[in-house]
């Protein structure tokens, strides 16, 4: 019983990392999108040079689609120099808006989880010294 | 066949593929999801158009299919059922009227739900503003006999009309009632249909070329 509980349990949290990524993405791209317009590869590296986010690219761009229709981003085919045109995608003022409601709400949710995590935390620096030695 | 072409035979397949797993969509956002997709392939190749970089890039984006799924599902249903314009989830599944039966199917009954909506929120206004034409007509013949009809003449009725101005708000709220009911049946269709497909992004059966 319990090693069948034990071999369940990092697969069940991969599960859970995966959701809370997929949770944040949306956040992350319009973070990405802040400070100006970006086409879609330059919003996946964006992503992942600025965070841990191992980005799917077959996830990002419907995600990014889907912004546009939901009417927090916009898009436009730019020509570009490589010999073929980009579609990139600029946020819009309820995209911002959106944007700063969520990141307030990240904040606070995380600030919230961090006092509620504390008593985790003994836990986990001993768990680092034990991989830390041979 | 050259080595030098492989490359552009399988971005082309891959779009191919894409296209056909789109068709559910617009044609305008099928051509502007397959051009971006391209886009992002030749940026992510243009340094290292070998073969394995090709092969990579498109393992990176998934499968045409299972992308084509998450566009589905990202814009046309979320689109669709989260709209609150009956005219954009009319248009949908228009769209998937010309696909399939079962999508044929719920256009006509959707139809059907919003000409009936239609014809009782009319009766309404012309009871409103005719009151002695419009509204239901009993009429008692000789010979213990009787008829009646529901509508709007060009004269006054000669009948007898028991619901009178009370006919107002019964169509409003039928009809009413039954445009919103045809509607929520339209989002209901759509999130059915959309089910099998969700069960493929999961990873069933069907061949992706």
């Amino acid at each position: 019983m319990n090693s069948t509980q034990n071999s369940q349990t990092p697969d069940a949290a991969e599960k859970w990392e995966i959701q809370l990524r997929k949770g944040s993405l949306e956040l992350a791209i319009l973070a990405a999108l802040w400070k100006g317009p970006l086409y879609g590869l330059e919003i996946l590296r964006n992503l992942e040079s600025g965070s841990d986010l191992v980005v799917v690219e077959g996830t990002v761009y419907p995600l990014l689609t889907r912004l546009r229709s939901l009417g927090l981003l916009s898009s436009e085919w730019v020509e570009s120099d490589s010999g073929h045109p980009r579609k990139y995608y600029r946020i819009t003022e309820a995209g911002r808006q959106r944007a700063v409601a969520m990141a307030r709400l990240w904040n606070r949710f995380s600030a919230s989880m961090s006092s509620l995590l504390a008593p985790l935390n003994h836990a986990i620096t001993n768990e680092e010294v034990n991989q830390e030695e041979p | 066949m050259t080595n030098a072409s492989e490359p552009e035979k399988a971005i082309e397949t891959y779009l191919a593929s894409l296209r056909r797993h789109l068709r559910d969509l617009m044609d305008e956002d099928v051509r502007d999801i397959v051009d971006e997709i391209h886009a992002h392939i030749l940026d992510k190749t243009s340094a290292d158009t070998t073969p394995e970089s090709i092969a990579s890039t498109l393992a990176a984006l998934g499968p045409p299919q299972q992308l084509a799924v998450r566009y589905h599902t990202d814009e046309l249903l979320q689109r669709a059922q989260l709209s609150r314009s009956p005219a954009l989830v009319l248009r949908v599944i228009l769209r998937w009227a010309t696909l399939s039966l079962g999508g044929m199917l719920v256009f006509m009954l959707s139809g059907i739900g919003y000409c009936i909506g239609g014809v009782l929120f009319v009766m309404a206004l012309l009871k409103a503003f005719f009151p002695r034409q419009a509204g239901l007509n009993i009429q008692y013949n000789p010979g213990h006999t009787w008829s009646m009809g529901f509508g709007a003449g060009s004269g006054p009725h000669t009948g007898h009309d028991p619901i009178g101005l009370w006919l107002i708000p019964i169509c409003l709220v039928l009809g009413g009632g039954i445009l919103f009911l045809t509607f929520r049946f339209g989002t209901w269709s759509l999130r059915l249909f959309s089910r099998p497909r969700r069960a493929v992004s999961a990873g069933s059966a069907e061949d992706l070329t």
